[in-house]
């Protein structure tokens, strides 16, 4: 046996003679390199990748292991691009026998020193940390010696994988642009991997032939290799905006999706292709379709909790209430349990498929049709549906199925009411498990609107106080915001305390919150106030600003133009309703003018209004966002909304004293 | 015969544990108010076995009355190779005090601890967090830790966040008779009580009933009003070192001797390097100056910690050679310079952070201090040097370090000294703006700012930014609608006492609006203070102003002839002891002039006065809003 695998390995490294090859030499910058003083096609730029090279490919050497090979060279031409010689590398591991491994960790800096001259100076291999992050991840630590302005950092490495479902992905663009950036994917014909590029850019080159047994899987069993090589050049910046989702949904890259591959005994194994055989997987899987079929452990544990609801719909809703008051998540995400779901039941814990398939398999035992859905969260990224892998989805929430109505459910939030889910989960569609059906998409999105009312009644007494009664209605997503901030104060009256601190010269005299624990209702705030408006109304005139409340006082939005969609999520919908009394000595002398605006394509409206009767002034305000998504092009037209609001927000009542 | 008793020995633990009385209903009621947690019994024993052998172990049990209270039920225990948990286990109870749920080690997660300012340290940390839904509950949990050090221990501190009360706590202190330990009480209105038990020394301290404390806005470091003891040895061993220190002194000789001496050889290279760069220059300051402006544009600040490297720089000859390193290493390689041309400096430990804290006087600790200075005792010209910022003027401290005592390292001993204070009037940031508003409403002018003492780098995020950047932020900087920044001067004249001027000219696109025949022109689009200060009543700390400053900001506007005044908001001045200001607007034809100043003085002040604070406040927010009304002709 010994003299066998001693065979191979010589045979391994003929063969892979060719791969130790490397596009371009190892610590020997170029003379256009050392001079180049900025990037002509971002002179904003701090630094610039000016070469990097990738290589992947699967080894055989005693077991199947993915070999990843990057080297990257980089000029540094100001201060503010030192954070690119702080380098650290992810290593995943499962445990102590099954870990990435790296290799050949080498760096060297090129720098002008005092005197001009070009210097170099290598990274100390002691200098080069492994840090122990958790149980599933290593980082690489190291900083490169010696950064200049203008220096050349340059560094390469080797990480050898036992995950070879995870072939490498390839990120063509970074916080920095690019000059130049190559992929050679070498991968044997016994491996189908599914291959996508994401982000606006397009390849510079893509070449790919065909390497005659390339491959050699032991005992006599060779196959050919595609190498292809992917090239992007002249890569520009990636910035990140607000409100948008995963950078990882717009990131220029290259992805591989392992299909299927054959053993060296010639066995083919189907990874992932048509849903159907991921269906099948899944129903089937141990920490997946296994638990779903648990129900009958909450059999005897549902009875109380479905007592005296008749109707399907309030079983449903029942269980709900008690799964996700029963659970404290421990914000982990993922498509497996952890524990299981009899023993995160038991222990009031687990991750997200721990709560979501105990509540599925709770409705399944209740009789309610219900599904289980994988999604991918907001800071997960978008789903690749033309290559389905179930690596994809970090998530999983449950579907229930009542009277041709279908709700989406997800324990893991005690606030949230039923049907609606929180907001990390709402991106695009998600993939309904069924334990009897084919799998399908479904779009993911708020079941309601996010929305907030305020109403005002108030009068503006001689003394210049104004007093009265306002209440907010928040809900949506507005109410869970709202039950959260209750939840985290230690009492009602902590909260009540918080927010008349947030409205200066306001006293809350009397307060009642309702419908805080009753989730599907909107939550009710209302308070009796007095504001030291004025110190008195011995005055010819009185400016009075009317909008207390949702004044929008600076526009979110600054960025001239944007590169990505702005996402919230979720539509909104906010009015004011305010009436005010004031004193009969008074007339009006002049008030905002009404305001009326709409964005393009129903997108959303911003209306204001004042009208007058006799002492009495009626106030109305309405800012509605229809749409959660806002693309590139829309952008000019929302900034503008926000523009118009801020402004017609400035302008005052204008009172005058009769004469 | 072993396993019987092993099993007795349990057995009596655990019904020991099983005749405290967790219910809530036990919490005497004055507990409750504003508390959500309430740390019920809290056990703290540290014992020197001998100097390289010290045994920590608590009890503690801690109820948690509502959400709010979540995070003190989080258990977290920091580790390293010489701080090793030797067990650690729970039970959570709930309301009635009944046990129903166990914990032990491996429901811990674990995790490395690397601040994230660092690129590396060996600290690890195991957490674990309850899954507990339904409130109140109890939970208890005890640990053993062995450390294999004596040179410092965690000070006791029985209650340390706000919302949390306490019924009781202790801390007892094992020694055998030749250790000597030193204790420093804080706010501990017993005295420490000491006994003799055989070989061992036994000191204990313990408090009783404290009610849960607010957080409140504008009070002194948390130490001026919370209890707590802290500790420190005579002698002791740590990682194979052993000294001993009682003083600041002694303290200072013994680092200086043990953990900096021999630390500052550099290459032949580098010490000519050093003697060519200051050879035609005559007096030490300037030649200290060359030598703090050659190491900061060499080197780079990357923080390493790995065991001793916690209290010891890295050899300077190293950073040399990468041309990086944490506080210690960046401000022993600059002494080490320094001495190549024959200039004497000092190695000084700081409290750094906005909020000044002193390094304690009266108690030598090593614990005491987070980050190192450099002192350069030049004869009435003391020079202070921060070495981890490449840009800060030579000589300069910043609000970092400014205005507190610490402790020098020098081969005399140790020596406490103050680092300079700027006074509120040095603080200064002053504007010049003049504006041309148009007849629908937009805005365009210039704005000359200066920015003194602690203010010097407010506006630092421009600095060494393309234009396209510095645009970004000086749209966040001044929100006015539609801002476009035509030109931008940034420049820095670093002295000891520098100043920072930035020159803007922009426009701004209807940034006064129009309804109604009627323009409304805010007055402060620049300085608007944002701070909101919350009322209180009942409260309990003085009103303490951390640093003071001075704002002074010089508005004039241009009108267009069609505008006429309408409304003139009245002028604002209000004078306190702990600040002014004044908002006068003054009109003259077309020309209206706003002139704002703002004044903070630094100081404590009775808490009687926080009310005034919040008035201060809400006025100035308010005046600060004020608009002119303009009517078109």
């Amino acid at each position: 046996m010994k003299k066998l695998l001693s065979v191979i390995l010589t045979l391994l490294t003929a063969s892979y003679a060719g791969a130790q090859e490397t596009p371009f030499p190892f610590g020997k910058p170029t003379h256009d390199e050392f001079e180049l003083q900025k990037y002509a096609k971002d002179t904003t730029a701090n630094a610039v990748v000016l070469r990097e090279f990738g290589t992947a490919y699967i080894s055989t050497r005693t077991d199947l292991s993915l070999v990843f090979e990057h080297h990257v060279r980089i000029k540094i031409f100001n201060e503010k691009g030192f954070n690119q010689g702080q380098v650290s590398i992810g290593l995943h591991k499962n445990d102590a026998n099954v870990f990435e491994k790296i290799s050949d960790v080498e760096g060297v800096t090129f720098y002008p020193d005092e005197q001009g001259l070009i210097r170099s100076s290598p990274l100390d291999p002691k200098q080069v940390f492994k840090e122990n992050k958790n149980k599933y991840n290593d980082l690489i630590k190291f900083a490169m010696p010696n950064l200049r302005n203008g220096c050349i950092i340059e560094y390469k490495y080797t990480i050898e994988s036992p995950f070879i479902h995870h072939f490498r992905s390839w990120e063509f663009q970074s916080d920095i642009p690019k000059m130049y950036s190559e992929y050679l994917a070498r991968i044997p014909a016994v491996f189908n991997y599914n291959v996508s590029l994401r982000g606006p850019y397009k390849l510079t080159k893509s070449t790919g032939v065909v390497e005659k047994e390339c491959y050699n899987g032991g005992g006599g069993f060779k196959a050919d290799c595609s190498a292809m090589t992917y090239a992007m050049a002249d890569v520009p910046a990636f910035v990140e905006e607000d409100y948008m989702t995963a950078p990882a949904n717009f990131l220029s890259a290259m992805y591989f999706e392992l299909s299927e591959y054959v053993t060296p005994y010639g066995v083919k194994h189907k990874v992932t292709q048509e849903w159907s055989s991921i269906d099948r997987e899944m129903k089937s899987n141990e920490d997946f379709g296994s638990q779903l079929k648990k129900k009958d452990f909450f059999k005897d544990k549902l009875a109380s909790v479905t007592a005296n609801a008749p109707t399907p719909l309030m079983k449903a809703k029942a269980i709900y209430d008690h799964m996700h008051n029963w659970f404290r998540w421990d914000n982990i995400y993922g498509i497996y349990t952890e524990n299981g779901i009899k023993k995160a039941y038991e222990g009031h814990t687990g991750n997200v498929a721990d709560i979501n398939l105990a509540l599925t398999a709770a409705m399944l035992s209740a009789g309610i049709d219900a599904e289980a859905v994988m999604l991918s969260t907001r800071r997960n990224g978008l789903i690749n549906k033309l290559f389905p892998v179930t690596s994809d989805f970090d998530y999983v929430i449950s579907k229930v199925n009542i009277d041709g109505q279908s709700y989406l459910l997800d324990a893991t939030e005690p606030l949230l009411p039923f049907g609606l889910i929180p907001i990390r989960c709402v991106n695009d569609q998600g993939r309904v498990m069924s334990l009897n059906k084919a799998s399908y998409w479904i779009d993911l999105k708020a079941s309601v609107k996010e929305s907030k009312t305020y109403s005002l009644l108030l009068t503006l007494q001689e003394d210049g106080k104004i007093t009265g009664k306002i209440s907010f209605i928040s809900s949506g997503y507005a109410g869970f915001n709202k039950r959260q901030a209750i939840k985290k104060s230690s009492s009602l009256d902590e909260y009540v305390e918080k927010i008349e601190e947030r409205w200066p010269r306001m006293k809350i005299l009397k307060s009642e919150i309702s419908n805080i624990d009753s989730l599907d209702k909107p939550i009710n705030e209302v308070y009796d106030i007095e504001i030291t408006a004025f110190d008195n109304l011995n005055k010819d005139r009185i400016f009075f600003n009317p909008f207390l409340m949702d004044r929008v006082s600076e526009n979110p939005f600054k960025l001239a133009e944007r590169s990505y969609p702005v996402d919230w999520g979720a539509p909104s919908e906010t009015r004011v309703l305010m009436q005010l009394n004031f004193p009969a000595k008074f007339e009006i002398l002049s008030k905002p003018e009404t305001v009326g605006l709409a964005l393009p394509n129903k997108g959303g409206k911003f209306v204001m209004q004042l009208t007058q009767e006799e002492n009495i002034l009626n106030f109305y305000q309405l800012t509605q966002l229809d749409k959660s998504i806002y693309e590139p092009d829309e952008y000019p037209y929302l900034k503008e909304l926000f523009n118009k609001m801020v402004l017609s927000q400035k302008a005052d009542i204008v009172l005058k004293k009769k004469i | 015969m072993r396993f019987i008793l092993a099993a007795v020995a349990i057995i009596t633990c655990y019904s020991v544990s099983g005749q405290e009385n967790y219910a809530v209903s036990a919490i005497p009621k004055a507990l409750l108010n504003r508390a959500a947690a309430v740390v019920r019994n809290s056990e703290m024993l540290i014992e020197v076995n001998s100097p390289d052998d010290v045994t920590y172990r608590e009890k503690k049990a801690i109820t948690i009355l509502s959400s709010a209270g979540d995070d003190e039920a989080e258990v977290v225990l920091f580790y390293n190779k010489n701080r090793q948990i030797k067990s650690l286990k729970g039970i959570v109870y709930n309301e009635f005090g009944l046990a129903t749920a166990k914990f032990a080690e491996k429901d811990f997660r674990d995790m490395s601890a690397v601040n994230n300012f660092s690129l590396y340290e060996d600290d690890r940390v195991k957490v674990f967090r309850p899954a507990q839904i339904t409130y109140p509950y109890t939970v208890v949990y005890e640990y053993e830790i062995k450390a294999r050090q004596s040179l410092f221990f965690s000070a006791w501190e029985p209650v340390s966040s706000a919302g949390v009360a306490l019924e009781r706590s202790s801390l007892r202190f094992v020694c055998p008779l030749t250790f000597n330990l030193r204790h420093k009480e804080i706010n501990y209105s017993n005295r420490v009580e000491e006994n003799r038990e055989k070989d061992k020394k036994i000191y204990s301290w313990e408090v009783k009933e404290i009610p849960a404390l607010r957080t409140e806005p504008f009070s002194p470091d948390a130490e001026k009003y919370m209890t707590s003891v802290k500790l420190a040895p005579e002698s002791f061993a740590y990682r194979g070192i052993k000294g001993n220190f009682s003083n600041w002194t002694e303290f200072g000789k013994w680092m200086n001797d043990n953990l900096l001496k021999g630390r500052d050889v550099l290459p032949a290279t580098t010490v000519r390097l050093v003697k060519d760069l200051v050879r035609d220059i005559p007096d030490p300051k300037s030649k200290a100056k060359k030598i703090y402006e050659y190491m900061q544009d060499k080197t780079r600040y990357i923080s390493v910690q790995i065991g001793i490297g916690g209290f010891q720089p890295y050899p300077a000859a190293d950073v040399d050679r990468l041309s990086y390193g944490d506080c210690k290493g960046l401000v022993n390689y600059t002494m080490a310079l320094l001495k190549a041309a024959d200039i004497e400096s000092y190695y000084c430990i700081v409290n750094a952070g906005s909020f000044k804290k002193d390094v304690a006087p009266d108690f030598a600790s090593i614990n005491d201090g987070n980050h190192i200075i450099l002192c350069l005792p030049f004869r009435n010209d003391t020079t202070w040097l921060e070495c981890t910022d490449k840009h800060i003027p030579f000589g300069f401290l910043g609000y970092f370090t400014d205005d507190r005592l610490v402790l020098a390292c020098t081969p005399d001993g140790g020596k406490i000294l103050h680092t300079p204070k700027f006074s509120a009037s040095e603080n200064r940031q002053i504007r010049k703006a003049t504006f041309k508003l148009s007849e629908n409403g937009d805005l365009s002018g210039h704005i000359k700012t200066l920015f003194e003492g602690t203010q010097y780098d407010n506006h630092d995020i421009l600095e060494g930014e393309p234009f396209k950047e510095q645009v970004k932020h000086l749209t966040e900087m001044y929100p006015m609608p539609d801002l476009d920044i035509q030109t931008l001067e940034f420049k820095k004249e670093k002295n000891i006492k520098p100043v920072t001027v930035e020159n803007i000219s922009f426009s701004s696109r209807s940034y006064a609006s129009l309804s109604e025949g009627r323009m409304y022109l805010s007055l402060n689009p620049l300085n608007k203070e944002k701070r909101v200060v919350p009322d209180s009543r009942n409260r309990s700390n003085p009103v303490y102003i951390n640093r003071g400053y001075l704002d002074e900001d010089e508005y004039i506007f241009d009108l267009p002839e069609k505008l006429k005044v309408e409304f003139n908001p009245r002028n604002t001045i209000i004078n306190k002891p702990f600040g002014k200001y004044s908002a006068t607007v003054t009109v003259n034809g077309g020309k209206v002039t706003y002139h704002r100043v703002m004044q903070l003085n630094e100081g404590t002040y009775p808490k009687e006065q926080y009310p005034d604070l919040v008035k201060f406040y809400q006025d100035i927010a308010e005046a600060d809003n004020d608009r002119l009304v303009l009517k078109l002709l």
